[in-house]
């Protein structure tokens, strides 16, 4: 009995299998003339729960890729949560080249493997575009007496015990790593950066309430503080003002003599040996999109900023960036 | 505005025809939702938000509350019938409200849930829009020190979660805080007890945990003891009347926890599951007979209920007035603010007061709904106690395996519930008792990161527990709660030699 139930699903699973692969001997999806066609749905991977910054960047780029008809083929976000990513990235790495599974990423597919917390990073993967730019914000409770970023790196030159700087991410990732970033670069010593996590949600209060001293994380999130005048913003690691109200009035870091900037990209990826005949294929769709006047309305609503870069230049971009921070990791002794 | 006009505004959006219809569809999606073990608010949350697209902000929101609240609210049900829980915050319902159920009285045990979280919603409605802007002081007044004061506070009621011996129940607590330290830790990135295996980087869900421990270990329970099969149809459902007795016997409890389930909503990172622990504790402290709870003590059961209930809406004081989201779900909840333009914070109340207040009304509406649904639904849901043992089982297992699958679709969780299932079989076994394991599991997390903060920013200096008051006196209530039953014991066997 068990030997025949065997015997049915392993011939049923050949038969799908070999459905699968005459489907896509049939279909071509590498035309003759070597362009690329999609001829099934697109699995769009965000590495995260649901309602984060990954997770809304992908369901809205699948939400508009559709409503705008840019893309024909049907995009369906899954999320894949667990690991801080790791779980997604070792699922897409093990799609090895299909063409119809993307994932959404930003720096954490760096500093994630950095930390010795994944197994793969950006290099395993093919980078297709990037599509939008984040930047950081440094605040502090509205009654502080630093009013700008060399005040505050004064006092954390000179007594660097006194100052207590706090993130929602893990310490080496985000929101830690562009304030050490920035810090050193005026001059603080970033062994001695105090750098506690919040990751339940208690970050602003802890500010607010004065139990630390800095707030370091997304610019977004901190705008309606700003407008309740219950923080300032010391500055930004944008590399020019930001457009918009009140945004427009956070100094960056370099107007402040800082010479450095931090960048919280956000794009998309495919498995490590996709055909670069689909590479093509998505990078021209993504540039559509972000070029569509439907996107911009989307990056307005979130307050993101237009970054594209194909392929090509986002790998460029990639290396770079990964350099610096594999740099700055070893100084502080959390690199591996 | 004051809060009366604010009401007023909030009235005319919840009372409009588009404001009955969502928030009735709201509460419905919510309860259905929450029923199914394993389904709680986050994942009813996230399953709306597409459906929200393109809708006007203020009835989309009002739905989205509904959603939550309604979720919470259905969450009781699995709890009580089956064991098991279907969120987080309803582990502690299952404590008194199974052993009713298994007396036959499962009916009489869901109208009291139903009452209790009726009553606790709609206390914490009324407090929520008298204090909501006052309260956001409250919420932003707890920094790292405290959080570790209130967390030590919950975990000195270990000793009332035990039932026969304290060792077994500390030995418990010690397992529940030594699983907690599995994966990444957050305040260095380090990792813990993790083997290189990814699927351990986050450490345990939850739910795993509370499904693997109560209704896996349940299911092995049942199937051990196949005598116990002599429940007749009618004797499990059970009569359905609350009686004047029981309403007078739960409303302390429910006036009680629901301001304390407020309180405790309305702090970041508290939320309904330490809210209905801390309540069921309290009542338990101070019960006359605290021999009753955990065997189907009408107390033990509406405590957490109303405390759970009166949480979710405090949950909405930090979200609302101050933008900041207080737990896992709430920050689902501030992404469907975000998808239709709206930015909770401080200004809401001034810029969108339409949106403010007309959420605020529209919870009074539906908590009446859910209480007007679920009461009549109530002799049908207790039908499931009546499907055939064998059935049952598979049943439990099924929504288990659902339930904790949909965390994130890895089937390693899948097998991480059937050890925690195996673990729970063996406590119940070896008689140690699985609640103590569970709030330490649940406080020790948090516990441990909220000293290490309060450690880096006092550089290492323990005094930064004692020089504020409101650390200083929770660490005193803590420590009070631990010494006067032991005192009152004493005196009582005193005051019995001398007789």
């Amino acid at each position: 009995m068990k030997k025949t139930m065997l015997t049915t699903i392993l011939a049923a699973s050949a038969l799908v299998f070999a459905g699968c692969n005459s489907e896509e001997s049939t279909n071509g999806e590498t035309g003759e003339s070597g362009a690329f066609e999609p001829s099934q749905n697109i699995e769009m991977v965000a590495p995260a729960g649901a309602g984060g910054g990954w997770d809304t960047t992908a369901r809205e780029v699948a939400r508009v890729f559709g409503e705008t008809g840019i893309l024909e083929e049907n995009m369906t976000v899954v999320n894949k949560e667990g690991g801080g990513g790791a779980i997604a990235w070792a699922y897409i790495h093990g799609q090895d080249d299909s063409p119809y599974n993307l994932f959404v990423s930003s720096p954490p597919l760096m500093f994630v493997p950095l930390n010795g917390q994944s197994e793969f990073g950006h290099e395993d993967f093919t980078p297709l575009a990037n599509m939008i730019a984040d930047y950081g914000a440094f605040a502090v409770s509205a009654d502080s007496e630093w009013d700008d970023l060399n005040s505050l790196f004064d006092q954390m030159k000179e007594d660097p015990e006194s100052v207590t700087v706090v993130g929602t991410s893990a310490p080496g990732s985000m929101d830690h790593m562009q304030f050490v970033r920035i810090a050193k670069a005026a001059g603080v010593d970033p062994t001695k950066i105090k750098y506690v996590s919040d990751q339940d949600g208690g970050a602003l209060t802890s500010v607010l309430n004065g139990s630390v001293d800095v707030f370091s994380t997304g610019v977004g999130e901190v705008v309606e503080q700003v407008r309740a005048g219950n923080i300032k913003i010391l500055g930004i690691t944008a590399e020019e003002r930001l457009e918009g109200e009140v945004l427009s009035d956070f100094p960056t870091a370099i107007e402040q003599g800082i010479d450095e900037s931090f960048i919280n990209w956000r794009g998309f990826f495919g498995p490590p040996n996709m055909d670069p005949a689909a590479v093509e294929f998505y990078e021209a769709k993504f540039q559509e999109l972000s070029e569509s006047e439907e996107f911009a309305e989307v990056r307005k609503k979130y307050g993101w900023n237009e970054m594209y870069m194909n392929s090509e230049e986002y790998e460029e971009f990639l290396n770079a960036e990964y350099e610096e921070i594999e740099i700055l990791l070893e100084e502080i002794g959390l690199g591996n | 505005m004051n809060a009366f006009d604010g009401m007023i505004t909030g009235f005319q959006v919840a009372l409009s025809w588009e404001g009955i219809l969502f928030v009735l569809i709201g509460v419905i999606v919510g309860t259905l939702i929450g029923m199914m073990p394993g389904l709680g608010p986050i994942s009813a949350i996230a399953i709306m938000i597409p459906i929200t697209y393109g809708m006007d902000p203020a009835p989309a929101l009002v739905m989205m509350a509904g959603v939550y609240y309604g979720a919470v609210f259905g969450g009781s049900t699995s709890s009580i019938l089956l064991n098991a829980p279907g969120i987080s915050g309803t582990v502690a319902t299952a404590f008194d409200g199974y052993p009713m159920a298994q007396q036959g009285k499962a009916g009489k045990a869901l109208a009291i849930a139903a009452i209790a979280s009726f009553f606790g919603g709609t206390v914490s409605v009324i407090m929520l829009m008298l204090l909501a802007p006052a309260l956001s002081s409250v919420a932003i007044s707890f920094g790292p020190p405290a959080y570790f004061a209130l967390m030590l506070m919950g975990l000195t009621a270990i000793s009332s979660l035990s039932e026969g011996s304290t060792i077994k129940a500390m030995i418990s607590a010690v397992a529940g805080v030594m699983v907690v330290t599995i994966g990444i830790d957050p305040q260095t990135g380090t990792q813990r007890f993790t083997f290189g295996n990814v699927n351990l980087f986050d450490g345990f869900d939850f739910l795993i945990i509370a499904l693997g421990l109560f209704a896996i270990a349940e299911v092995c329970m049942l199937v051990l003891n196949r005598k116990n099969r002599s429940l007749s149809d009618d004797q499990k459902l059970g009569s359905l009347k609350v009686t004047r007795a029981d309403l007078k016997e739960m409303s302390g409890p429910m006036t009680r926890q629901s301001f304390v389930g407020f309180i405790l909503g309305v702090l970041p990172g508290a939320g309904a599951t330490i809210a209905s622990f801390i309540s069921y504790i309290f009542e338990k402290r101070i019960s006359k007979n605290p021999e009753e709870f955990g065997k189907g003590s009408i107390k033990g059961l509406a405590a957490p209920e109303s405390s759970n209930n009166a949480a979710t809406s405090g949950a909405f004081v930090p979200l609302l007035s101050l933008g900041i989201p207080g737990s896992g779900t709430t920050a689902v909840m501030l992404g469907a603010f975000l998808v239709l333009g709206v930015q909770p914070g401080p200004l809401l109340m001034t810029d969108r007061p339409e949106i403010f207040w007309g959420i605020i009304a529209s919870m009074y509406l539906g908590n009446i709904f859910l209480l007007v649904l679920n009461l009549p639904l109530i002799p049908y849901l207790a039908k499931i106690l009546s499907i055939p043992r064998p059935l049952l089982i598979s049943l439990v297992i099924m929504f288990s395996l659902i339930g904790v699958y949909s965390i994130s679709f890895n089937v390693f969780d899948l097998y991480m519930l059937l050890v925690f299932g195996a673990l729970g079989f063996a406590m119940r076994v070896f008689s140690f008792p699985a609640p103590p394991f569970i709030l330490a599991f649940i406080l020790g997390g948090m516990m441990e990161q909220a000293f290490r903060q309060s450690m880096t920013i006092s550089n290492g200096n323990l005094a930064i527990f004692v020089n504020s008051p409101l650390p200083l006196s929770l660490i005193l209530i803590a420590f009070l709660s631990l010494v006067i039953p032991g005192l009152l014991k004493w005196r009582g066997r005193r005051r019995l030699a001398k007789m």
